[in-house]
């Protein structure tokens, strides 16, 4: 069918008030969802870890502790001995490493176990709310009732922290959860509890900070940077760290102010807030649709005519 | 005869149980029995997964790259509903079926992958939903799109072979497309809209792996890049099954319908690959391309292929080659699939020291599910038109009384329209 005039100025204007409604409606809902948008901030009763490997021995009591506190079997799968894994896995939520330069340079130890951070990437990327942010205290939970086993936390994490069961019909994502049934009945998390150094303390995440800042004004210089790891890092975590080494040699990576979904999923948040730009853009491509569905049908009429045949849809 | 397509007719001079056909029936078959074993054993004995590599290829190859493939439905559909390209309506047939069974074998293989599939009825409960996760996004829309918008275009196929094989059931067929030519715009709206918005999501998943994801491909337009390749990655898909399917059964190729997807696969991808290096000049990550590492190859190998593709493509058209015209898109698509693959696995570095190769476990399923979507294909096509033909082809299959059974019945029905 040849193209008229006509048609063609009709299918011009649909277009362009199309893609003009498009245009002003997704600015508007972007400019808005832009301007909503603010830095987490950590919840008023957050709970912290002050972790600082000035103190730490590396006994591995709190590995012990957590074990037992959460009822984690051993995985004789991953080492002969009896809960000596060389990482976090799904029988580990909280660990003890050593980090010990071949050039004989000072030697640290470091606890692992998820840092809570104040805006996590696993909550951001987790489909259904398995994990997510205690409003209160600010402690990352997983919820076996909706967890789909999909594992984006685990390729969200910026320090691989959560955990797959790679065994069984029914795996688990394993991670630490602050030992949140303790916290219910007011004891402090496993590893805090028993640490003979206090190595690793518990307490609010402005006690911890401050406590942390009181170290180093007390000391200056015995820190790495005079630097409070997870005030701000990534957004900041309710797991802090002081050491005497470089944080990257701790696994503990360099991360910018802003957290990850801050950083990365920002446009993704704005195009869908509301769900207003699929809605405009599924009324244009309707609109456009429904006339070339017009010619289409005088097409197949016409093509019937000639045929005899029934018309393909 | 000349070779215009004007219609659909089904493959009917060929038998349903070949060799291949067979091989691919038996390799479904172990695959699904290894499923079973996934099932009891879980993940870790099965696949080659980790925890730092949490995805393997059933997730990144399955389901990231080959529903890429399968977008033929969104691109040309987009070319011939909003853009008119009238011309190719006759492949959207093609292009609807492959989209479903690739969309189909990808979401069931997503059944076998995620370790807790039961709790995924969550999806059905909107307070449930995490609207700021890519993979909620993805999770809604990409089953969304094969069971709704999907499957319902797949349904005029049938309604022909009923129509034609079991006259009893006229006035139901009858009716049911009278439903169907009311809605049809709402549906087809949907069906370019839900897989721009999953398409792109499939990118978006790979945002929260942050730095584990090589900065030659890490960038804020991944989505962008993602849809934009399932674009050409789906008109190369279709165009390279018609034409292998042509060259294969020995039925017309219509040249001139070739040469406009040619032309617009070319351009879809000569875009593509200018945004994505002036997206690495801008973000001043373009220098990463020339650094003597496995990271910089892979982009080369992706640049090279997809440039590659565009002169074959072009050349094709302009010799009116088939055959080269096939291998031309062959090029495109493994282009586009290793564009999709690499920011997944490849270029995917979680930490030192980590390490991921698919069992033949899981190769095996992978390779299964592929199968079970290519034998549908074979078959389907072997009983419904779905692929394109000039219409004499449709007249000589309907002498050799291959369509209709019954004569009689064949001839009223002709006369009755």
């Amino acid at each position: 069918m040849a193209l008229t005039r006509r048609d063609a100025l009709i299918r011009l204007t649909a277009g362009t008030a199309g893609a003009v409604a498009t245009g002003a409606a997704s600015t508007a809902v972007l400019s808005h969802s832009a301007q909503a948008e603010e830095r987490p901030a950590p919840p008023i009763n957050a709970v912290a870890m002050l972790y600082d490997n000035t103190k730490c021995v590396g006994c591995q009591t709190c590995v012990a502790a957590c074990a037992d506190a959460n009822k984690l079997g051993p995985n004789r799968k991953v080492d002969a001995l009896y809960r000596t894994n060389r990482d976090l896995n799904w029988t580990t939520k909280n660990i003890i490493k050593l980090y010990k330069p071949a050039d004989g340079k000072s030697y640290s130890y470091v606890k692992q176990q998820c840092m809570h951070c104040i805006d996590p990437a696993c909550v951001a990327g987790c489909m259904f709310k398995g994990l997510r942010k205690d409003v209160k205290t600010g402690v990352v939970t997983w919820n076996a009732k909706v967890c789909v086993g999909c594992r984006y936390c685990e390729i969200a994490c910026p320090y691989h922290i959560p955990k797959f069961q790679w065994e069984g019909f029914n795996p688990n994502i394993v991670k630490c959860e602050f030992c949140k049934e303790r916290l219910a009945q007011g004891l402090q998390p496993a590893c805090t509890s028993v640490c003979p150094t206090h190595a690793v303390i518990f307490g609010s995440r402005e006690e911890m900070l401050a406590e942390a800042k009181r170290r180093i004004q007390e000391s200056p210089g015995k820190y790495y940077q005079d630097r409070v790891y997870g005030e701000r890092e990534g957004g900041g975590t309710q797991v802090l760290y002081l050491s005497k080494v470089p944080f990257a040699n701790l696994g503990l990576p360099e991360l910018p102010d802003e957290s990850v979904p801050e950083k990365y999923l920002k446009w993704q948040k704005r195009v869908y807030s509301y769900l207003a730009v699929p809605a405009v853009l599924y009324a244009s491509v309707v609109g456009v649709i429904r006339n070339t569905w017009k010619q289409h049908q005088e097409e197949m009429a016409e093509e019937e005519k000639q045929t005899g045949l029934r018309p393909q849809l | 005869m000349i070779d215009t397509w004007e219609r659909d007719v089904p493959v009917y001079d060929v038998p349903i149980w070949t060799r291949p056909f067979a091989v691919l029936c038996g390799l479904s078959v172990v695959a699904l029995g290894l499923v079973t074993y996934r099932e009891l054993a879980g993940l870790g004995p099965a696949s080659g997964m980790n925890d730092a590599y949490a995805w393997g290829i059933w997730k990144t190859f399955n389901t990231m790259v080959l529903t890429g493939l399968g977008s033929g439905a969104f691109s040309i559909g987009i070319a011939a509903w909003l853009f008119k390209r009238s011309r190719l309506h006759v492949v959207m047939r093609t292009a609807l079926l492959t989209s479903f069974l690739a969309y189909f074998s990808g979401l069931m293989l997503l059944g076998v992958d995620v370790g807790r599939p039961w709790n995924f009825y969550w999806v059905f409960t909107p307070w449930r939903w995490n609207l700021h996760s890519p993979l909620l996004e993805v999770a809604v829309c990409m089953p969304a799109y094969a069971m709704i918008p999907l499957l319902l275009e797949n349904v005029p196929p049938v309604l022909d072979w009923v129509h034609a094989h079991r006259p009893q059931y006229r006035p139901v067929v009858e009716t049911a497309e009278r439903i169907m030519v009311r809605f049809y715009p709402f549906i087809v709206g949907l069906a370019y809209l839900l897989p721009a918005m999953h398409q792109s999501s499939l990118g978006a998943l790979m945002l929260l792996g942050g730095d584990r994801v090589h900065p030659l491909w890490q960038t804020p337009w991944l989505p962008l890049l993602y849809v934009w390749a399932a674009g050409f990655m789906g008109f190369s898909c279709v165009a390279g099954t018609i034409l292998f399917c042509s060259l294969a059964w020995k039925r017309p190729i219509d040249l001139d319908v070739l040469t406009e997807m040619n032309r617009i696969t070319a351009g879809l991808i000569g875009s593509w690959l200018a945004f994505r290096v002036a997206d690495l000049l801008f973000s001043g990550k373009l220098g990463l391309a020339f650094a003597f590492n496995i990271f910089a190859g892979l982009f080369w190998v992706e640049v090279i292929f997809l440039g590659v593709a565009i002169l074959m493509l072009l050349d094709s058209a302009k010799k009116r080659d088939a055959r080269l015209m096939f291998h031309g898109h062959l090029v495109a698509a493994v282009g586009g699939m290793l564009y999709r693959f690499d920011p997944t696995t490849l270029a995917f570095q979680p930490r030192a020291g980590a390490f991921y190769f698919p069992t033949p476990v899981e190769l095996l399923i992978s390779v299964g599910f592929v199968s079970i979507a290519i034998a549908a294909f074979m078959y389907v096509v072997k009983v419904l038109p779905i692929l394109p033909a000039p219409t004499g082809l449709w007249y000589r299959m309907e002498k050799e009384h291959k369509w209709t059974q019954d004569r009689e019945v064949g001839a009223s029905f002709v006369a009755a329209d």
